[in-house]
């Protein structure tokens, strides 16, 4: 399962430990990441695949203040994206615009369009509106769940609703329900947690202890995908939230990081702290068939999930993301700044490519 | 004609052709005018012209010819004028020799019509007399037969009138038989006339009959009586008219009480085998009641031919509430020599009907209940098995851990779950054999299938194994919820040194377990008959083998998984609760060293009791110590400067030198398979806390203080932890990670200076054995 060095690579300056697939950019694949470094002048770089898809171009390196723990990009404006970034001792978030015209800039600087500054703990992440436009965002710290509106054009945000996680709950990141727009999963040491935006009020939990990341399945309703420390990954139907409906191995080490394919159902990417990327096949049928189809397999195991393992790095893997524009393209991170990208289509069954 | 009547040589034929021309003229006419080109052959023809045949010849033959053709001539006309006169006279013989026979024939005729009158007139007389004789005689025997017929009626009306009283002599001497016959024979003129005439009669004769029927019956409800006598009164009864449905619906339900006693008795057999543990006495009760009954239905069938089928129902019955009494028995666990023992009971009795209904094919059909319930059996023995091993394995762990840490827990633990894995299968093998090696004719026939039975057993036994084995190691929640549940058996909270033991008992099983059932399979249950060839054996080693490796693995993985887990766990709080970026300056080693050590312990101790010690291949660091700040000149370098696009100038800060020198040591692999050594296992689980390790401390930021704890604590961690483990070289660039990784988080990162360390660890390394005074 040894995967031949056959992605492309691109080196940041520092550690880095966030990518993220820039969703609004429609005519080309790029992706943007910043780096993690204490010490140093920390730096956000805008990487596109080349259209021969044979090299990753810097299209843009911007400074940034403080090291960054976590990037996402805007999903309805390719040149806005947030970043939650500490400084050593207190953490911050902001929404961050590219300037326009910055390739002809000697030393471009980022705009900051709005600082999410009513944090007061560590922060974890900042969600997105899952898809168009939209100014509702989430920022997501320890204790607390913040819903923000943002005016791009005034360059404000403000905070519409908070809501705290409750005592000894301490939130370590989330994902924003693309089926229902009302709803966000935020994980918690022992639990997830689903949250109402229109209530904010706790709808609904699993029972999940060392969960590190979470990401729903954006082709199927109420499935969820979670990657913990030891265990592995599970998958859940959120309709039966008692116990996972498939579980995968996952990594020789902890699982970090999890991506579900936006195109491609039961696809799913996980980023280990064993320095690899593996590559699963985890379909899932919803509805009625399921319990016959998890009965048929649960006795055999004869189809291993996993089709690939990317090992063609050098340091645990923290983030990835795939392509929108091309779905069978992603982007990985290890922390020692490495960027790959793969192509995942030698691996797509007949039936996707059909 | 003469002429055809005649032998046809050439010189007839000619001749009769001649006369037939000659008879019919018109054939002549018409092949008349054809003629005239005849030739020299046409001499014979109707149509022959002299002259033309003169011409013919004088002009195509020569005077020699022509005198030769003369002479031939001649002599044909000589001859045929000879034919013709000898047939004349023969046509003339024979005229007059009809002539003279029909003149005979007159002559006969002559005196014979005054004969045939003399016959008419004596016939006529003859007629007359007999006529006469007729007439007379006609009178009187008219009148004989009216006083025959008389005579008749007579005698019937005396037998009615005697009816009664003969009936009464029959009844007196037991009879019965020919009193039904003459009841029989009187009936119809009691039904003819039995309301007029002879009512009396009829009255007395039928309550005689009554007195018959009621003995009738006794006779045959009786059981004194001998079966001929009651099988006679039965067919007396139907010739009676007498309902005898409802008599045979009634001794049927006898019958059936008495099978009821049956079963009692069966059940009383099987208590009796149960606390006697003696197979050979307690069948008398039994027997008694069988004989009984057999005996009962032997009268039945004689009593009444036809019922047949229900008799072979009711005794279909009786075997079938036999099964079911055993299959009873059978779940509260009963030894084989009990199992058979009652086998051997049901079949005697299934053979001792079958003597009495022949064809009933009760043997068949006990086969196939018999089928079931050795079936049931097999697998009931089996689970019986699977369940003793996990209670020996649960029982023995458990009661260890109560009674305190003993030494050799766990391996006392594997040792006899060992036991009770090959020994108990061994013993079900050996049981099981009684089944084969018994004469019972029943077991004898399904040889073949149990056979096929044992080897499906163990196949599924295995599985089950495995199952409950992942129950046990908590693995499987699905399993768990669906069999364990029923099962009602709790995995409250699994012990790590439980798995360890499961990893052993796998790979047991798959090493010496199994080739020794294999082996005991071959030698006693081989050469299976039923399944057919194209499935293959029941029993599988071979996919067995390959469960249990890959069990033993997948326990391993589990083992080291939970252990790492609880460091885990450890770590996280470790490196939760402090504030990393107000730490203090560090006084001593942090305590979750000690912890962490002590799991490490924990760890060793458990995996010396099970696992194999490896083969030791510690290799002293030595040309492999590079030291992760050091700079060295590297192609890579340039290949992915060339990759990037970042600014030379600036690429040449520590971090990417120690990036570089990374580059170099990860060849050392961190994540290998692991073996079932302790060495090996021991070492990955030390990989991963320290990978674990590691993880925290990139995720925090340190003041300088904080850098110099997480340096105090590595460094005392190196020694003790490198004892441990087999591949130093993973655990030194491990170590030397987590160290660089708290620099790179550090805000100020300046070490210790390396006395005030020593000094540190001197100071806990005496701490640490002042306890280790104290504490034994």
């Amino acid at each position: 399962m040894q995967g031949a060095s056959s992605g492309i690579g691109y080196g940041l300056k520092y550690q880095a430990r966030c990518i993220s697939d820039v969703k609004a950019d429609t005519d080309h694949t790029s992706f943007i990441t910043g780096t993690l470094s204490l010490r140093e002048e920390n730096e956000v770089h805008l990487i596109r695949l080349s259209s021969g898809g044979t090299e990753l171009i810097c299209e843009g390196l911007f400074s940034h203040p403080n090291e960054i723990w976590d990037l996402s990009s805007c999903p309805f404006d390719q040149r806005i994206f947030s970043t939650v970034f500490s400084t050593g001792e207190s953490y911050g978030a902001a929404v961050w615009q590219i300037p326009e015209l910055y390739g002809q800039l000697n030393s471009p600087q980022l705009e900051k369009i709005a600082s999410l500054d009513a944090h007061s703990g560590k922060i974890n992440c900042i969600l997105w509106w899952p898809s168009g436009r939209n100014d509702k965002l989430i920022s997501i710290d320890e204790e607390n769940l913040f819903l923000w509106s943002l005016d791009c054009s005034r360059k404000a945000a403000q905070v519409q609703s908070k809501e705290s996680a409750g005592m000894l709950h301490y939130l370590s990141g989330g994902a924003w329900d693309p089926h229902d727009v009302n709803a966000v999963a935020a994980t918690c040491e022992s639990s997830i947690q689903f949250w109402d935006l229109r209530t904010m009020n706790k709808t609904n939990s699993i029972e999940c202890a060392h969960v590190r990341n979470v990401d729903y399945d954006t082709k199927k309703k109420h499935i969820l995908v979670t990657a913990e420390d030891e265990s592995g990954i599970h998958v859940w139907d959120l309709r039966m939230p008692m116990v996972p409906i498939k579980e995968l191995p996952g990594h020789a080490h902890w699982t970090w990081a999890i991506a579900c394919n936006p195109e491609y159902d039961g696809l799913i990417l996980s980023g280990g702290t064993d320095s690899t990327v593996n590559l699963w096949l985890a379909p899932t049928s919803t509805g009625d068939g399921m319990t016959s189809e998890s009965m048929v397999e649960s006795p055999t195991h004869l189809v291993d999930p996993l089709l690939n393992s990317y090992s063609d790095y050098e340091d645990s893997v923290y983030d990835l993301a795939w392509s929108s524009r091309e779905p069978w393209i992603f982007a990985s991170l290890s922390y020692d700044g490495r960027v790959v990208v793969e192509s995942v289509k030698p691996f797509l069954s007949k039936k996707w490519t059909q | 004609m003469g002429v055809d009547d005649v032998p046809l040589d050439d010189k007839a034929k000619r001749m009769r052709d001649l006369l037939s021309s000659f008879y019919s003229p018109d054939h002549a006419m018409s092949s008349s005018n054809s003629s005239k080109f005849a030739s020299l052959d046409a001499i014979n023809t109707i149509s022959f012209d002299a002259d033309q045949y003169m011409n013919l010849l004088v002009r195509k033959s020569n005077l020699e010819g022509l005198l030769q053709k003369h002479v031939e001539m001649a002599a044909e006309i000589k001859n045929l004028d000879t034919d013709l006169q000898m047939l004349v006279y023969e046509n003339y013989n024979k005229f007059i020799s009809a002539t003279e026979t029909i003149k005979r024939m007159k002559n006969n005729i002559v005196g014979m019509e005054a004969n045939m009158e003399q016959l008419l007139q004596k016939i006529m007389s003859v007629q007359s007399r007999s006529d006469g004789v007729n007439t007379s005689l006609f009178e009187k025997r008219e009148h004989i037969e009216k006083l025959h017929r008389t005579r008749n009626l007579l005698r019937k009306l005396q037998f009615i009138y005697d009816l009664p009283a003969r009936l009464g002599k029959c009844i007196k001497s037991d009879a019965y038989a020919d009193a039904v016959r003459f009841y029989t024979g009187a009936m119809p003129i009691f039904k003819a006339y039995g309301d007029s005439s002879f009512q009396d009669c009829r009255r007395a004769s039928e309550e005689a009959m009554t007195t018959i029927i009621k003995n009738l019956q006794g006779k045959l409800f009786s059981d004194t009586e001998s079966i001929q006598a009651r099988a006679e009164a039965a067919m007396l009864l139907k010739q009676l008219d007498f309902p005898v449905d409802s008599l045979k619906a009634k001794l049927f339900e006898k019958l059936e009480q008495s099978l009821q006693d049956i079963h009692l008795n069966t059940e009383d057999i099987i208590n009796v085998l149960e606390d006697s543990n003696d197979t050979s006495i307690p069948t008398t009760a039994n027997d008694a009641s069988v004989h009984e009954f057999v005996n009962a239905v032997q009268a039945y069938q004689v009593i009444f031919p036809d019922s047949e089928k229900q008799l072979v129902k009711l005794s279909q019955d009786l075997i079938t509430k036999h099964f079911e009494i055993t299959e009873k028995s059978i779940k509260e666990q009963i030894s084989v020599a009990k199992f058979l023992g009652i086998l051997r009971v049901i079949w005697r009795d299934v053979l001792l009907m079958n003597e009495v209904l022949n064809e009933s094919f009760l043997p068949d059909y006990s086969l196939e209940a018999a089928q079931q319930v050795v079936k049931q059996f097999v697998s009931i023995t089996f689970s019986h098995l699977v369940r003793d091993i996990s209670d020996a394995l649960i029982v023995s762990i458990r009661t260890k851990q109560k009674e305190g840490g003993e030494e050799n827990a766990l391996q006392v633990a594997l040792e006899t779950s060992k036991n009770a894995v090959l020994k108990g299968s061994m013993d079900v093998l050996v049981d099981l054999h009684h089944l084969l090696d018994d004469n019972l004719g029943l077991l004898q026939k399904l040889r073949d299938s149990i056979v096929d039975w044992v080897q499906e057993g163990f196949q599924e036994f295995f599985r089950a194994l495995y199952n409950r084995f992942l129950l046990l190691s908590g693995r499987n929640k699905s399993v768990g919820q669906t069999q364990g549940l029923t099962e009602g058996l709790v995995v409250d909270k699994v012990l790590a040194g439980l798995v360890l033991v499961l990893v052993q008992l796998s790979a047991f099983i798959e090493q010496t377990a199994i080739p020794k059932i294999t082996e005991e399979i071959a030698t006693s249950f081989s050469g299976s008959g039923v399944r057919g060839y194209e499935s293959g054996p029941a029993f599988v080693p071979g996919e067995i083998c390959r469960i249990f490796r890959s069990a033993g693995e997948e326990f391993l993985h589990h083992y080291i998984t939970m252990r790492t887990q609880r460091v885990s766990l450890l770590l996280k709080k470790r490196f939760k609760a402090p504030n990393w970026v107000k730490h203090k300056e560090p006084r001593e080693v942090h305590m979750f060293v000690d912890l962490f050590l002590q799991e490490l312990e924990a760890v060793g101790s458990e995996v010396k009791q099970l696992l194999p010690q490896g083969v030791l291949r510690k290799h002293r660091r030595s040309e492999s110590n590079g030291s992760t700040t050091s700079s060295r000149s590297n192609p890579l370098r340039d290949d992915k400067m060339s990759r990037t696009n970042i600014n030379t100038q600036r690429a040449r800060s520590q971090l990417l030198e120690t990036h570089l020198a990374k580059l170099f040591k990860q060849k050392v692999e961190i994540f290998t398979k692991t073996e079932f050594t302790q060495e090996s296992v021991v070492t990955t689980i030390v990989k991963l806390c320290l990978k674990s390790l590691l993880e925290f401390v990139r995720l925090k930021t340190f003041n300088r203080s904080g850098f110099q704890q997480i340096q105090l604590d590595i460094q005392f961690l190196r020694a003790p932890v490198r004892e441990t483990v087999e591949d130093e070289a993973v655990i030194d660039f491990l170590l030397d990670e987590v160290t660089v990784g708290a620099s790179e988080r550090c805000l100020d990162p300046t070490p210790l200076e390396p006395p005030i360390l020593d000094k540190l660890i001197q100071a806990k390394l005496a701490k640490k054995r002042e306890q280790n005074a104290i504490a034994p």
